[in-house]
């Protein structure tokens, strides 16, 4: 099984389906955590934070706005998943997918 | 240990060397992805090359015809592995001596060539 | 004790950095056009700036990280780029409209062509950032920028009508010459309302290696020191309207702006609006290419700092020597300073948005200044600011086509 190296920059924002094809939001961050085993110093990635922003999630993948829009409006149509790494298939990192379909995944208490 | 926040805490920090002195800013991070285990944080990479990558192929174009122009073909970009990282706070402390960066080669590029051939320059604090 | 002594230099800083070359210009040519009927937009100008320095000085005491640093960590590199072209640009227009302030006070004081002294300043200046700390620089431009207090005198002594210039206060509008009188009014908010300042503010936060415990101190110097500058901006303005404008004088020349103080003090009038003009720009010149050189520095990481020799931070140093240099190149050619200054004022008026919206986010962020985010007022003022920025942009151009002389 061969490894690929990704950029993280390439995966922030990309637009995430479910298996059912049903859009869930864009990657908006990495949460990672040191692993025990072996030099007990490697950091993975635990967590994949995918949010959704209703209307303005079609322009909201660069930081800037994302942040901006989010001061400004308590966006009621904002929500928030964290996906744990098992559940996310980045065979193709530019296509991210859920394993699961949408309403079996956790909603995260930040927003 | 709590879990660090790649593009918040990570992604444009502030380096510091061993010494605490700035050695740049985390202008990409590398994650090795291999099915069936969680991606792995693998690298830290210092340089103009990523930062400008991270703007566009355009961009990318016209920084290397630009660097061409001063017959600059070489990058200087530094990789680091993630497991040189000794803190995660406002900065994050790499366990590496900047003399060894590649990244910082600019820096000792002109302070040999240009500043210490200007009186005034040497030493430590003024 | 010491605490009091900072507070006391920051507010002197901040009188003496808050006029130069483009208060000077824009207030004085629009006292000579509209008598004080601009005086509001100085006002408008002054608190404005007051509200951003206080919370980019904020940032960098409760976060040890400054503006520029911030805008890289929390917006990412592109979003990055947008603000360090627009500043790095219309600073450099600010730049070498200082080096002809100082140029052109050097030719009337020796009648030597202003042209040939853009270099020879420069680099003075350069010699001064060179082997210079950061107190020496601070310290030096805050107490010879005093003499700045001569505008003061020179329009008390003039006798203008208070009431009328407390009706200036107030926004008003004009029934003829709109264009003009807004075009005005654009470039004062540019000279008084300029990024390279908030930035620097930023920044000097750090080297003076301010904590929470200066939050204090940070608003008091953010607060009077503007305060008292704009002051000086608007005894500038009343002079002004009392010398040029009776006499139907539109200000094409510096030689005319002496005028408004020859007129009331004489001989030493102006001789001391010569040096008040020369070491206003000459501290600017410093400020700005320093503001400059911090934001490259901190946006991209490099070791920085005044305090530091050269050989600790070549990169850091080596920018400020190059602009600085190429700075010179305008007015070295011969490019006419006060439009070189006019032009710039409305760029930086322009360039606003990029610097001022993002504190929306940043001042509110809680990771970042921990208990000491925003309060409601700040952010009502932050939110007026803003907008205020974008009118400024969309009208930036029509102004300098309509109204620009």
């Amino acid at each position: 099984m061969s490894a690929r190296t990704v950029s993280l920059e390439d995966l922030l924002g990309r637009v995430v389906h479910d298996v059912e094809g049903r859009r869930i939001g864009r990657i908006e961050e990495l949460e990672a955590e040191i692993e025990l085993e072996g030099d007990g110093n490697e950091y993975v990635v635990t967590r994949f934070g995918v949010g959704r922003w209703g209307p303005f999630d079609a322009i909201a993948s660069g930081l800037f706005v994302q942040q901006l829009v989010r001061r400004i409006t308590r966006a009621t149509s904002y929500v928030r998943y964290s996906i744990p790494w098992d559940r996310m298939d980045l065979t193709d990192p530019e296509r991210p997918r859920v394993t699961c379909a949408e309403r079996e995944l956790a909603r995260s208490g930040d927003g | 240990m709590g879990a660090v926040h790649l593009a918040h805490d990570v992604l444009d920090a502030q380096l510091v060397d061993r010494v605490q002195e700035k050695i740049g800013r985390v202008d990409a991070l590398l994650l090795e992805i291999e099915a069936g285990r969680p991606p792995r944080v693998a690298t830290i990479v210092i340089g103009g090359a990523a930062r400008a990558e991270r703007v566009g192929r355009w961009f990318v174009a016209i920084r290397r015809a630009w660097r061409a122009m001063f017959g600059q073909r070489e990058e200087h970009v530094s990789r680091i592995p993630f497991d040189k990282v000794r803190r995660i706070g406002d900065t994050i402390e790499l366990d590496v001596e900047e003399r060894s960066l590649d990244s910082e080669h600019l820096e000792r590029w002109l302070k040999e060539h240009v500043v210490c051939r200007i009186p005034g320059a040497g030493g430590e604090r003024k | 004790m010491k605490k009091w002594g900072e507070v006391a230099l920051g507010v002197v800083t901040s009188i003496g950095g808050f006029l130069e070359v483009g208060s000077i210009a824009t207030s004085t040519q629009g006292g000579a056009e509209f008598g004080y009927r601009l005086a509001w937009v100085l006002l408008l100008g002054t608190l404005s700036l007051g509200f951003l320095m206080e919370m980019t000085g904020r940032l960098a005491a409760v976060s040890k990280r400054t503006y520029a640093d911030l805008l890289r960590e929390r917006f990412g590199y592109r979003f990055f780029l947008l603000p360090l072209v627009a500043v790095f640009a219309v600073s450099f227009l600010v730049l070498a409209s200082e080096i002809g302030g100082v140029s052109i006070a050097l030719q009337m004081a020796t009648g030597i062509s202003f042209s040939w002294w853009a270099i020879p300043v420069a680099l003075l200046g350069w010699a001064l950032l060179w082997r210079g700390t950061f107190g020496i620089v601070e310290k030096g431009t805050a107490l010879l920028g005093l003499v700045a207090i001569v505008f003061a005198v020179g329009a008390l002594k003039l006798h203008p009508a208070w009431p009328a210039v407390g009706r200036g206060l107030l926004p008003s509008a004009p029934s003829e010459n709109r264009a003009r009188y807004w075009y005005l009014a654009v470039s004062i908010l540019g000279a008084s309302i300029s990024p390279y300042l908030y930035l620097f503010y930023s920044a000097g936060a750090i080297e003076d290696e301010w904590t929470i415990e200066h939050l204090g101190v940070n608003r008091v110097t953010a607060g009077l020191g503007n305060l008292f500058g704009g002051l000086l901006s608007v005894a500038a303005l009343i002079a002004a309207a009392l010398v040029l404008a009776p006499r139907g004088i539109r200000v094409d020349r510096y030689e005319q702006i002496a005028m408004v103080l020859a007129s009331p003090l004489g001989r030493a009038g102006f001789v001391l609006f010569l040096a008040t003009l020369c070491i206003t720009c000459f501290g600017s010149t410093l400020e700005i290419v320093l503001a400059i050189a911090y934001m490259l520095a901190q946006g991209f990481g490099w070791a920085w700092s005044e305090n530091l020799k050269p050989g600790k931070d070549a990169r850091f140093a080596m920018s400020y020597t190059v602009v600085l240099l190429l700075a010179a190149v305008p007015i070295a050619i011969g490019m006419n300073p006060l439009a070189l200054t006019n032009v710039s004022m409305v760029a930086t008026a322009a360039s606003l948005p990029v610097t001022v919206i993002p504190l929306l986010v940043l001042m509110n962020d809680g990771d970042i200044l921990l208990n000491h985010t925003n309060g409601w007022p700040s952010n009502i003022a932050l939110v007026i600011i803003a907008l205020l920025s974008v009118v400024l942009l969309v009208a930036a151009l029509p102004l300098q086509l309509l109204g620009g002389g």
